[in-house]
């Protein structure tokens, strides 16, 4: 059964109509392309899949695609002003090689955000409690918190 | 300005990091299916029948593929290293099996339907009908008489033994007046747990008659030959493209049923065909790692070295598959005794099968349960010497003058100064204050320890007979009229970013900028042949070619600049995009200019010498790799051995067992660093895979072979909270073997965590008789230690 779904995305208003099982990280990937959320388990342990509903961050594979009708979703996508023009956090972590393969990098960033909007000047025990929900395979998330710690330390505004 | 041993930051990183990364997933093709992978529910079980029938019927269904289809159309799939070469037992192994399934987990249908959520609901509309077997699920088992037998065709369970000796170490032993050491360490089952998991796509052109595979591999020569072979099919027909890969770990080497599944299909349908896992598969069939059990008696002298060692191991690799991973075990025993020297050393390898999921690849490959015995063996000589165990372990190391140094498997050790590397470690965490600090602790009542590991990661593997593992790589390095550089390599990155070290290999040797370069990978229409990326042999094979290719086209351009400048070639250097007479550096010409007298003025006095065009592919084999059979059947299969030396406070819960790590300091030895950013960012991932290992992972099975840890609130990975900060050093000893110096440090990191977080939770109680010989070392197990321990002293 489909059911339409208004949404806002990336401050772009979308009309779609989806099946009632499917989920906001396929509604965001496979409906409307936006392929920079990625999903590591469908089950809400890896946080790869992390976007901003209504200005909080959530896992997308764990909320229906139908529930986020007259809500407001920012991905990876809009974090960014193009591909000259990166959000600082993403600047940071360019710089202090705060990835590998990239893969729980958006979701990373989105919680490294929503972090920082709460916390601006976080120790470093609030950053590594701050990302425990996304999980990276590759960095030992040390130079994931070094992006975080330099992008505060810039006095980010998120 | 020189870019070899900057800190330059990943060249996909912004492209990563703003969300525009490729990977299997993100590829969409017009009328593309999804497939879906039914599995057997039994570890060992017949298959009496498979009835399709209502699953085709199914709205949106598309084709449903089953072993016997499998076995009229398609060949085995040729396994990667073939036990049956090296001593061991071979099996024919195709995508999906006919007659049996021989784990949970084990493919055993496919459907393929329009959507994703089709495909899975139609699973359960494959009507399989079971016989169930009698199950073995644990390899000492496997190896008692009368056991099931998980290939009858064998005869046993034993897929592989193997034995290397050196002097008599049951003499020895037998004559070390009861100064022996003994115990059983025992390493459990693990899984890589990239954050992206499998995934395969593929496109059929009729007309073209070419098949477009998308995998998220290490290897996309390689399994283009794998696809090739297995379909019966010209290589030329097939193009294999990496797009970008979300970690790899060594699980993502070919060649999975899936990938054949998917490559079939799209053959056979003439549709698009995607196959994305889902992370209980992955735990259930991705392939699994080091679950061995290592058995040792060693002799020592009173003054703490050890004369001879005798070790048993029985590794549980799983059910025969076409997966590399049952090498590793073969690694741990060609490992030991890693970085020490003991004339007297027996080692003994069984390797079982078992009713489990079949081992694959995965970083450290064996190695590590290698270093791990032998931290354990030293600490256990330390405890019965009252020796430091530093000391223990300076004492019995291989020298720094003893390289090239044979190691009884035939293992011929390139390079490396142990001895300083611990030493240094030992400053860096502080040991010469941790007495007062561990004191002081004490009386807040609290529980601290010191300890320390030391690893040793053989990398660049190259066996004989084998397709994929071998010495060797290619690369094509290009400059284009207007002075860009473009390379193509036959390694690939999997997120480690080796792309960004060759890039620096190649901008110095041409005198470029790094702006001027770009790397690609992973396309085996535009990429000349290699290998791909395992055994950290990327910067230090890869980058090896790339330079040599990257010389002959500056050797090239010298010819061509100094008839510009009138001076002799061998006056020249190059720099930040000019070429120029050295200690004249304003006589110059703009590589540029040289580009475009190469080929805009062919016929040019300056370019006329030359052959046309800029652009060079050359291959590099490495050295020290031996394969010449000898009288144990031995080789030297690896031609570089960095090294590191691990320490590790931690703080242990004596009510709980509850172990956290408070600080981790690594001194590593991998040769001169290309960037050393990517080397400790490379060596901040060993160590937080090397302490999942060491406190918190574990694929657990029960008696039937049903996994019990199928997801990741089973199978604990660590978050940023559990992972300390990790203090990295690097120590550069170059290994002569290599065109760079460079060893690798893919691997590294990973091993060290297991040797220093045991000793260390031991040093946290020294009135006790701590021995820790089990991995991870989870709250109840170090609590049942520390009772037994308690119990045995009162």
């Amino acid at each position: 059964m489909k059911v339409p779904v208004k949404v806002t995305v990336n401050k772009k208003p979308y009309s779609v109509e989806v099946d009632t099982r499917m989920i906001l990280a396929d509604m965001l990937r496979d409906v409307l392309r936006l392929t920079g959320t990625h999903i590591g388990c469908g089950t809400g342990s890896c946080g790869a899949c992390t976007v901003m509903l209504n200005g909080e961050t959530v896992k997308s594979c764990s909320i229906l695609a139908a529930d986020v009708d007259g809500q407001e979703v920012t991905t990876i996508e809009g974090v960014s002003n193009g591909a000259n023009q990166l959000h600082p956090v993403q600047e940071a972590f360019v710089q202090h090689q705060g990835l590998q393969c990239g893969y729980c990098t958006p979701g990373m960033i989105l919680s490294a955000i929503q972090l920082l909007k709460e916390n601006p000047n976080p120790s470093e025990s609030d950053i590594r409690h701050g990302i425990a929900g996304n999980l990276c395979r590759c960095t030992g998330y040390q130079f994931i918190v070094e992006s975080i710690q330099a992008a505060a330390k810039a006095g980010v505004k998120v | 300005m020189k870019q070899v041993g900057r800190s330059v930051p990943g060249l996909p990183n912004r492209l990563l990091v703003s969300g525009h990364g490729t990977y299997v997933a993100d590829v969409s093709l017009p009328g593309m299916c999804a497939m879906a992978v039914l599995r057997s529910p039994y570890a060992h079980a017949r298959i009496v029948s498979i009835d399709t029938s209502r699953a085709l019927a199914a709205p949106g269904v598309v084709y449903v593929l089953t072993g016997e289809e499998i076995a009229r159309e398609t060949n085995p799939i040729p396994p990667v290293a073939d036990p049956g070469l090296y001593g061991g037992k071979s099996l024919a192994v195709r995508a999906l099996p006919t007659d049996r399934a021989r784990y949970v987990g084990e493919p055993v249908a496919v459907v393929v339907a329009e959507d994703r959520y089709t495909a899975n609901r139609a699973l359960e509309l494959v009507d399989v009908e079971w016989e169930e077997l009698p199950v073995v699920s644990d390899a000492e088992a496997a190896l008692a008489p009368g056991s099931p037998l998980v290939e009858p065709s064998w005869g046993d369970n034993v897929m592989m033994h193997k034995e290397f000796t050196r002097g008599d170490a049951r003499a020895a032993l037998a004559a070390a007046g009861g100064r022996v050491v003994r115990g059983v360490v025992k390493a459990q089952r693990y899984v890589a747990a990239p954050i992206e998991p499998r995934a395969y796509a593929a496109s059929w052109d009729a007309y073209a008659e070419q098949l477009t595979v998308w995998s998220s591999t290490q290897n996309p020569h390689p399994l283009r030959v794998f696809i090739a072979e297995t379909l019966g099919i010209p290589e030329t027909m097939i193009r294999v493209i990496q797009p970008h890969v979300g970690g790899g770990f060594g699980q993502k080497v070919p060649t999975f049923p899936e990938e054949i599944a998917v490559a079939y299909l799209a053959r056979k349908l003439g549709r698009p065909v995607k196959w994305i896992e889902e992370r209980t598969e992955h735990f259930l069939a991705g392939g699994h790692a080091r679950e061995e059990v290592l058995s040792f008696e060693a002799a020592y002298g009173p003054d703490g070295r050890v004369t001879a060692l005798d070790v048993r191991i029985v590794a549980d690799v799983g059910a025969p598959a076409t997966f590399v991973g049952w090498a590793m075990s073969y690694v741990t025993a060609y490992c030991v005794p890693a970085a020490y020297k003991i004339p007297h050393c027996r080692v003994e390898l069984f390797t079982a099968v078992t009713n489990k999921c079949p081992w694959n690849g995965y970083r450290a490959f064996g190695k590590e349960a290698a270093s791990f015995l032998m931290d354990r063996v030293m600490d256990r000589v330390a405890d019965a010497t009252g020796i430091d165990r530093v000391e223990v372990r300076l004492r019995n190391f291989i020298q720094p003058d003893e390289f090239p140094y044979s190691q009884v498997s035939g293992a011929m050790l390139d390079s490396g100064d142990y001895p300083r590397a611990l030493r240094r470690v030992r400053e860096l965490i502080g040991a010469e204050g941790f007495p007062e600090e561990q004191r002081e602790a004490r009386r807040q009542g609290r529980y601290l320890g010191l300890g320390f590991g030391f690893e040793l990661t053989p990398e660049g593997c190259s066996l004989p007979h084998t397709t994929m593992l071998s010495g060797y790589d290619g690369a094509t390095v290009r400059v284009a009229p207007d002075g860009h550089v473009t390379i193509l390599t036959g390694v690939t990155s999997p997120g480690s970013g080796n792309e960004t070290g060759i890039a620096q290999l190649v901008a110095d040797t041409l005198g470029v900028g790094l702006d001027h370069v770009r790397v690609l990978q992973g396309d085996t229409d535009t990429c000349p042949y290699g290998l791909g990326n395992y055994s950290s042999r990327s910067l230090m094979i890869g980058g090896s070619a790339a330079k040599i290719a990257a010389i002959e086209l500056r050797e090239k351009m010298f010819k061509v600049a100094a008839k510009a400048l009138e001076v002799n070639p061998g006056d020249l250097d190059a720099e930040d995009g000019q070429i120029f007479v050295q200690g004249a550096p304003t006589r110059r010409i703009p590589v540029r200019d040289v580009a475009s007298l190469v080929y805009r003025h062919a016929y040019g006095p300056e370019a006329s010498e030359v052959e046309p065009a800029l652009e060079s592919t050359r291959y590099f084999r490495i050295g020290n790799v031996h394969h010449q059979p000898e009288v144990q059947g031995r080789f030297s299969a690896y031609p570089t051995w960095p090294s590191g030396a691990c320490a590790a406070v931690v703080e242990v819960d004596r009510d709980t067992g509850f172990v956290k790590v408070l600080r981790y300091a690594i001194v590593h030895d991998s040769g001169p660093i290309v960037n050393p950013m990517m080397a400790h960012g490379n060596l901040h991932g060993g160590v937080a895979q090397g302490l999942g290992g060491a406190l918190y992972e574990h694929m657990v099975y029960d008696d039937a072979g049903q996994l019990r840890t199928g997801s990741f609130m089973d199978y604990t990975i660590p978050t940023a909270v559990e992972m300390p900060h990790c203090e990295i050093e690097m120590q550069e000893t170059a290994s002569p073997f290599t065109l760079t110096g460079c060893k690798g440090v893919g691997e590294s990191g990973v091993t060290g965590p297991l040797g220093a977080v045991a000793s260390a939770v031991e040093n946290a109680f020294p009135e006790l008789n701590l021995a820790l010989m089990e991995t991870p070392l989870m709250p109840h197990r170090v609590w049942r230690a520390l009772r037994d321990a308690e119990a045995g002293r009162s």
